[in-house]
């Protein structure tokens, strides 16, 4: 059985990258409306952002819209990967405890 | 790390409810700029239909043609991918047949008054629209609702004003149902 991946395991990245993932490739979410979806605060948010950022399964533009700053998430390439694996993981215990 | 079964069904069930969020963020999303399009659409035809009664029927037609190319470019736009809000050869099927539909008996067969299709082509598409919300989310039953029972107050209760209320609540309810939307 494939391991669980550490780094999205954690609720509140799961979540994220659930989000992200549900868009089609190439398509981000902003802050706000991120934010709004994983049911997350400002801080905590930023913190599991920049984790998920940093390990490559995100990427984070900042753009101006108008007057306002804009951050925008992306799920990568290597992110979506890593989270199909751990949904297949999760569904294999799953499996494997019936079984 | 290892986990067991009622946590990994617990995860899955987290997954799910994003993605279930975020696929209804996405529908709202573009529902709610169509909405901002019809909206003023609509209340321009009526107001046409009151101060020129003699061409209300070709200022729904030009109308129904801009709302539709419209909703086709905020389809493509939204450069959606799959799900049930692409504008693809089964929307369009789904136009004529709505349209046929509502040609057919109002005009065709049951010669509708100005009056009753005025009534009549909000109340049909809000139905279609509330019918959708039942599997689509719960603003679009909301909206449905709402201007369905506006306008049949309408209808029974304004007399000559018809027209004018009609734009208010069809046109006006239409655009703020699509901001409501978009906050959603």
């Amino acid at each position: 059985m494939a391991e669980l991946d550490d780094i999205i395991h954690q609720p509140l990245r799961l979540r994220i990258m659930a989000a992200l993932t549900a868009l089609p490739d190439g398509q981000g979410l902003d802050f706000t409306r991120l934010k709004k979806l994983t049911g997350a605060t400002d801080g905590n948010l930023g913190a599991h952002i920049e984790t998920l950022a940093k390990t490559g399964y995100v990427a984070v533009t900042k753009a101006f819209v108008g007057k306002k700053p804009q951050t925008t998430v992306t799920a990568t390439a290597a992110g979506r990967g890593a989270f199909a694996r751990h949904v297949a993981t999760l569904r294999e215990i799953i499996a494997g405890s019936e079984g | 790390m290892t986990i067991d079964r009622r946590e990994a069904a617990v995860a899955l069930a987290d997954i799910d409810n994003v993605v279930r969020r975020v696929r209804q963020s996405r529908v709202y999303r573009i529902a709610s700029l169509m909405l901002m399009l019809w909206g003023p659409l609509t209340a321009i035809g009526y107001v046409v239909s009151w101060a020129w009664p003699r061409y209300a029927g070709y200022g729904w037609i030009a109308i129904d043609l801009i709302g539709v190319a419209g909703s086709y470019a905020i389809s493509v736009r939204s450069r959606t991918g799959d799900g049930p809000h692409r504008f693809d050869g089964r929307m369009f099927a789904a136009l004529v047949l709505f349209f046929g539909f509502g040609l057919l008996w109002s005009v065709g067969i049951a010669h509708f008054t100005p009056r009753q299709l005025g009534a009549f082509w909000p109340i049909y598409f809000m139905l279609v629209y509330t019918i959708a919300g039942l599997w689509l989310g719960i603003a679009f039953v909301a909206i449905g609702l709402g201007i369905t029972a506006l306008t049949l107050v309408g209808y029974f209760f304004t007399g000559p004003w018809f027209e004018l209320w009609m734009a208010v609540v069809n046109g006006g309810g239409l655009l703020l149902g699509g901001f409501w939307m978009r906050r959603n």
